[in-house]
């Protein structure tokens, strides 16, 4: 028991999102001084390590596999639904077809109900000085963002020593092109009462 | 050797690099894929430039086991030969030759060099557990799952989950379908010696 020295930050999630029985299955782990990738294959296990000191960037992006599985998972309940109600009461009233499109409808808003409740979707990437690899145990938002708060401050306590380079370019050293700036990332500005919305046309 | 970029992974466009900690998403200028960031300190970094090793200059001076006419610079922890700059592979605070690592790598000594472990205890369960379903199968599991259970026991277990109650579950389920088959061989022998005897 003196190896154990992770704490779990993800269940395992299959690598591919249509692969459930047989794929490998990924979770992500918690260790002393870095982030431990586990692929479980059933039979083995297969390691990737990152460090906290290595840790240049994470990097989430919002998919929209959340509004995709919503939109497979509500089609056929709500056509169930349809289903179901001329059997309900009428000259067509049948008993079995209502409790069949009763448990199929069921079924289908159960799994919807999950999806809504786990939220949004993404992908995360993280960078080092020599990769950017994608966690695919992280692909829930919520979650995404609660292990991140979690390890950021452990991050940042590892790097604590780390300084910035000098501004000032070095002589020899070719000048970044001008004309391609870096993007400057902003959140969402909230919409001012205030100010009226511009006119369209 | 230049600073670290940050892309955006949907545009590819070059992002701000600036240490930040974005609480919430935000879209990206470029594409408008709405993005989540959290730049640290390393993606300052710069990264040392390696070294190929001094050559000996003068007599007397220490030389690198496997570079004889390089400069040794310092010993390899696992193995105590004298290594120059070039062969020199720090990790975790120790200098190591290549030699070394790979026998870490190998063997296991070296832990935060062990990327795969295989899990016996799982196997050893399956073998046991699984073929129940077609119980004919278990003549030959049942002594298999016993063989990698007892075999494998003091094998390094899996990092996050180590435990060893798959491997007495296995032995246990095993040692049963073997009694079982037991059984069955020595009532059918006392059957065909009573009707024939």
């Amino acid at each position: 028991m003196a190896e154990k020295q992770y704490q779990r930050l993800t269940r395992g999630y299959p690598r591919s999102g249509f692969a459930v029985a047989f794929a490998s299955r990924v979770s992500l782990w918690l260790g002393p001084d870095h982030l431990l990738q586990v692929d479980n294959s059933g039979y083995t296990e297969t390691y990737k390590r990152f460090h906290f000191q290595d840790i240049q960037a994470i990097i989430v992006r919002k998919t929209k596999r959340f509004m995709i599985w919503n939109v497979i998972l509500a089609l056929p309940a709500c056509a169930s639904l349809l289903a179901m109600l001329p059997n309900l009461n009428g000259p067509h009233r049948s008993e079995p077809m209502t409790i069949t499109c009763g448990v199929i409808a069921g079924l289908f808003l159960f799994f919807l109900l999950i999806n809504l409740a786990l939220g949004p979707t993404c992908t995360c990437l993280l960078q080092t000085a020599v990769q950017t690899e994608e966690i695919p145990a992280l692909r829930r938002a919520r979650k995404t963002r609660k292990i991140l708060n979690r390890i950021y401050p452990l991050i940042t306590a590892a790097q604590a020593g780390e300084v910035r380079p000098p501004i000032a370019p070095t002589a020899g050293a070719a000048a970044p092109p001008a004309e391609t700036p870096p993007i400057k990332m902003t959140p969402d500005p909230a919409p001012d009462p205030m100010v009226p919305p511009p006119r369209a046309g | 050797m230049a600073n670290a970029a940050i892309y955006c992974p949907e545009c590819r466009a070059e992002l701000a690099s600036d240490v930040v900690h974005q609480p919430e998403f935000a879209p990206c200028p470029a594409c408008g894929v709405a993005l989540q960031l959290s730049v640290f300190p390393a993606i300052h970094r710069r990264q040392a430039a390696g070294s190929s090793g001094e050559r000996i200059m003068v007599d007397g001076e220490s030389s690198c086991f496997y570079h004889p006419l390089k400069k040794a610079v310092l010993p390899c922890d696992g193995c105590g030969r004298f290594l120059c700059a070039l062969c020199d592979c720090p990790l975790e605070g120790k200098h190591f030759c290549t030699n070394c690592l790979e026998t870490g790598r190998t063997k296991g000594t070296i832990k935060s060099l062990d990327n795969q472990r295989t899990l016996y205890g799982d196997l050893a369960i399956a073998l046991a557990v699984a073929p129940l379903l077609i119980f004919y199968l278990t003549i030959v599991t049942a002594p298999a799952a016993l063989f990698i259970a007892i075999r494998y026991w003091k094998s390094p277990q899996s990092l996050v989950r180590p435990n060893r109650i798959r491997y007495g579950i296995a032995i246990v389920v095993a040692l049963l379908e073997i009694a079982g088959w037991a059984t069955l061989f020595v009532v059918l022998a006392t059957r065909h010696h009573t009707t024939h005897g």
